[in-house]
């Protein structure tokens, strides 16, 4: 491989985040064996290269807070370029209506008055001041003030500065209700907007007052949401016309989530299994080994049961309400009392039903320890890709004599890695709920799932194990050796991505009800694969 | 006068003070029909006297309310309870205690005293049947240590009545 293909997978790389939000789209292209083996072929160019050939648009747009306050400030003025609503009151308007611009402009040309009724924005005011009058009392504090020292929302009833100044803060400290607020007077129901807050409000209100539109303009449209990472302030506006069932968002802090659920992202497995599974573990299995250490499943319902008092006779909790011995797990009312007698057959029954409780338990801690050891390791490859690109590159860079660009295969091996760990997590969850006796789907399941696994295991290990010689106090001098290695993880990447690839595709198909077809196993790499094996 | 509701509240700011003082100068020249209030020294509780409106229920019965202010009156709602024995009324707990929402959730700092009591006894005049509210004895019960009112959170009954 020489230096030109290496500046071709370095400019890759800046794809690779999308490439692969867009896996799914582009496996049509892996069907045959010769789309495979381009991924082996130096001389392929981008036109042929699967992966860049069908790049789908983003669904998704990442907003930082002055792109929220751009987009909040473009819907007010679209509703307020209708002549006779002002700013303020477009903003009221969107508050009302979800932020939704058509949603108020319908109800608007549908019924202007109803709207203003409801609303509380009156055309002219309900309270009429006495026209010479040089002074007006307030309405809360019933003091009288110079007409400068007095003001009013779109219903003219008078109040002081000072009192629209505790009246506003109160509302304000009482959370995002503010937003909506109306005239103090009882049942009087004008709108009080921003412009009337900027004017009565202290410096430390009009921030929160601002606070809360910013997230009402997130929260209360359809089509955005906070990204969910902890500390992350950016948010995410997903166009749901786009592709469908493809929910991954990936926020500029780098968390990637499930758009729908907004659990961490799962492509392949559908949201419902990923709470579910969420749910087992927390409700039911914070500590696995505890639970088998010092509980039994129930005979009936298979939920782990704690002994917490003496007596031998057990009831599991709502809704299964099954009673029990605890010492040979048969139903109490068969019993009696005691649990000395021997029957043949009702104690096969009894260890039948025992031999199946554990089981059930064996299985869930089979996939549950998968499952965690992905996500741990997915965990420790983000921490081993950050300490690369901010300690190891630029050493790297001196000992081999290689350009940053020359050294960008590393960085996709790690974000390939990285990515394959929480797919391969997830297909632990899927496999878990894959019913025992669809014995040919979870077959072939377990199949592309082990294929996926062991090309990941060869990967990870050449990104941790195999590249530690070059990163050694006295390194190699630039050499053959570092070519090898390039030549050796840039292959793996590629091969393992296809072999994900792969493995998504087919969850994806049983998503879609196709049964899965065994005969056609969309390899063209796993022949190659064995080549590499040592 | 029991004092344990009063010994944690803290003394009326000024702006209350003022706001009460003009309010008690005009319920002296317009005192609600139907209420009597003796002025007292204590300007932060009002004790008034409800009579039952000509017509109703109530009629010829007498109650009394006690009214507690809190420091940042009138931009906190004041306490309103009935004292011992409370009315019976679909609204009205026996502790005294009274589901109305312009107490809570929709007081508006333009309201006042004056106000409050006039929808107290239309409250009161618009009732059909003397009886508690169905779920008096949970509540009263979950009040028991001295808790307010206004550290419920009401779900109000319907306004029909
Ligand atoms: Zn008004
Ligand atoms: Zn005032
Ligand atoms: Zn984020
Ligand atoms: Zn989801
Ligand atoms: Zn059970
Ligand atoms: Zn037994």
């Amino acid at each position: 491989m020489d230096s030109g293909d290496d500046i071709h997978d370095a400019n890759d790389i800046e794809s690779l985040n999308e490439d692969i939000e867009s896996l799914n789209d582009n496996y049509d292209n892996y069907d045959d064996d010769a789309a495979a083996a381009d991924y082996f072929d130096d001389d392929d160019d981008d036109d042929t290269h699967p992966a860049k050939s069908r790049r789908i648009e983003q669904s998704f747009t990442i907003l930082k807070e002055s792109d929220i306050r751009q987009r909040q400030e473009d819907d007010i003025r679209r509703v307020a370029a209708v002549p006779s609503i002002p700013h303020g009151a477009a903003s009221i308007l969107l508050c009302h209506y979800n932020w939704s611009v058509s949603r108020v402009n319908d109800a608007w040309f549908a019924d202007e008055h109803e709207v203003r009724r409801t609303v509380g924005l009156l055309e002219k005011p309900v309270y009429d001041n006495p026209a010479d009058a040089k002074e007006l009392t307030c309405g809360i504090c019933f003091e009288a003030y110079p007409l400068s020292e007095i003001e009013t929302a779109s219903c003219g009833h008078p109040f002081c500065f000072s009192c629209w100044g505790g009246y506003i803060g109160t509302s304000i400290n009482d959370g995002p209700g503010c937003l909506l607020l109306r005239c103090p007077e009882s049942a009087c129901g004008a709108a009080v907007d921003q412009d009337m807050i900027n004017l009565l409000a202290s410096g430390e209100d009009k921030d929160k007052y601002d606070r809360y539109l910013l997230r009402s303009y997130i929260e209360d449209n359809k089509k955005t949401k906070w990204c969910p990472a902890p500390g992350c302030e950016h948010a995410v506006n997903f166009d749901p016309t786009g592709t469908g069932k493809d929910y991954d968002v990936s926020c500029l802090c780098s968390y990637s989530f499930c758009w729908n659920c907004t659990e961490e992202s799962h492509r392949s497995v559908d949201c419902g299994t990923v709470s579910k599974w969420i749910l087992k573990n927390s409700s039911e299995s914070e500590n696995v080994t505890w639970i088998l250490a010092k509980t039994k499943p129930c005979p009936e319902c298979k939920r782990p049961i704690e002994k917490n008092h003496g007596c031998m006779h057990m009831t599991c909790s709502q809704p299964c309400r099954f009673e029990f011995c605890w010492i040979c797990l048969g139903a109490w009312r068969k019993h009696g009392g005691s649990c000395n007698r021997y029957e043949s057959g009702e104690q096969n029954e009894t260890e039948k039903r025992r031999e199946m409780a554990k089981k059930s338990l064996e299985k869930y801690t089979h996939y549950y320890k998968r499952w965690a050891s992905n996500q741990s390791s997915r965990q420790k490859a983000v921490a081993d890709l950050q300490e690369m690109q901010s300690v190891h590159m630029k050493n790297l860079g001196d000992s081999q004599r290689q350009t940053e660009l020359e050294l960008k295969f590393i960085t996709e091996a790690w974000l390939q890695i990285v990515e394959c760990r929480r797919v391969l997590k997830w297909t632990y969850a899927y496999g878990y709920y894959l019913p025992d006796n669809e014995q040919a789907k979870k077959k072939f399941f377990e199949y592309l799932q082990g294929e996926a696994e062991s090309g990941l295991e060869r990967l990870h290990h050449c990104a941790e194990k195999v590249i530690q010689v070059f990163l050694s106090d006295d390194p190699p001098s630039p050499s053959e050796e570092f070519n090898d290695f390039r030549k050796k993880l840039t292959e793996l990447t590629n091969v393992t991505r296809n072999y994900f690839e792969n493995l998504v595709k087919a969850l994806e198909n049983v998503h879609d009800g196709n049964p899965c077809d065994l005969d056609k196993r969309p390899w063209g790499a796993g022949a190659m694969m064995n080549e590499m094996k040592e | 006068m029991t004092s344990s509701s009063n010994s944690s509240r803290k003394t009326l700011s000024k702006i209350a003070c003022n706001r009460l003082q003009k309010e008690l100068v005009e319920w002296q020249a317009n005192p609600p029909t139907g209420f009597n209030y003796k002025v007292s020294d204590n300007l932060q509780r009002w004790v008034i006297e409800v009579i039952g409106a000509p017509g109703t229920l109530y009629a010829n019965e007498t109650y009394k309310l006690q009214v507690d202010f809190p420091e940042h009156y009138p931009m906190e709602a004041p306490q309103v309870i009935f004292m011992n024995p409370a009315p019976m009324h679909p609204h009205i707990y026996s502790n005294g205690h009274i589901c109305l929402d312009i107490l809570y959730d929709s007081w508006s700092p333009a309201m006042t005293v004056s106000s409050v009591c006039i929808s107290i006894l239309s409250m009161l005049s618009s009732s059909t049947v003397k009886q508690r509210p169905e779920d008096n004895d949970r509540y009263v019960k979950n009040c028991r240590n001295g808790r307010s009112p206004k550290e419920t959170r009401w779900w109000f009954h319907d306004d029909k009545v």
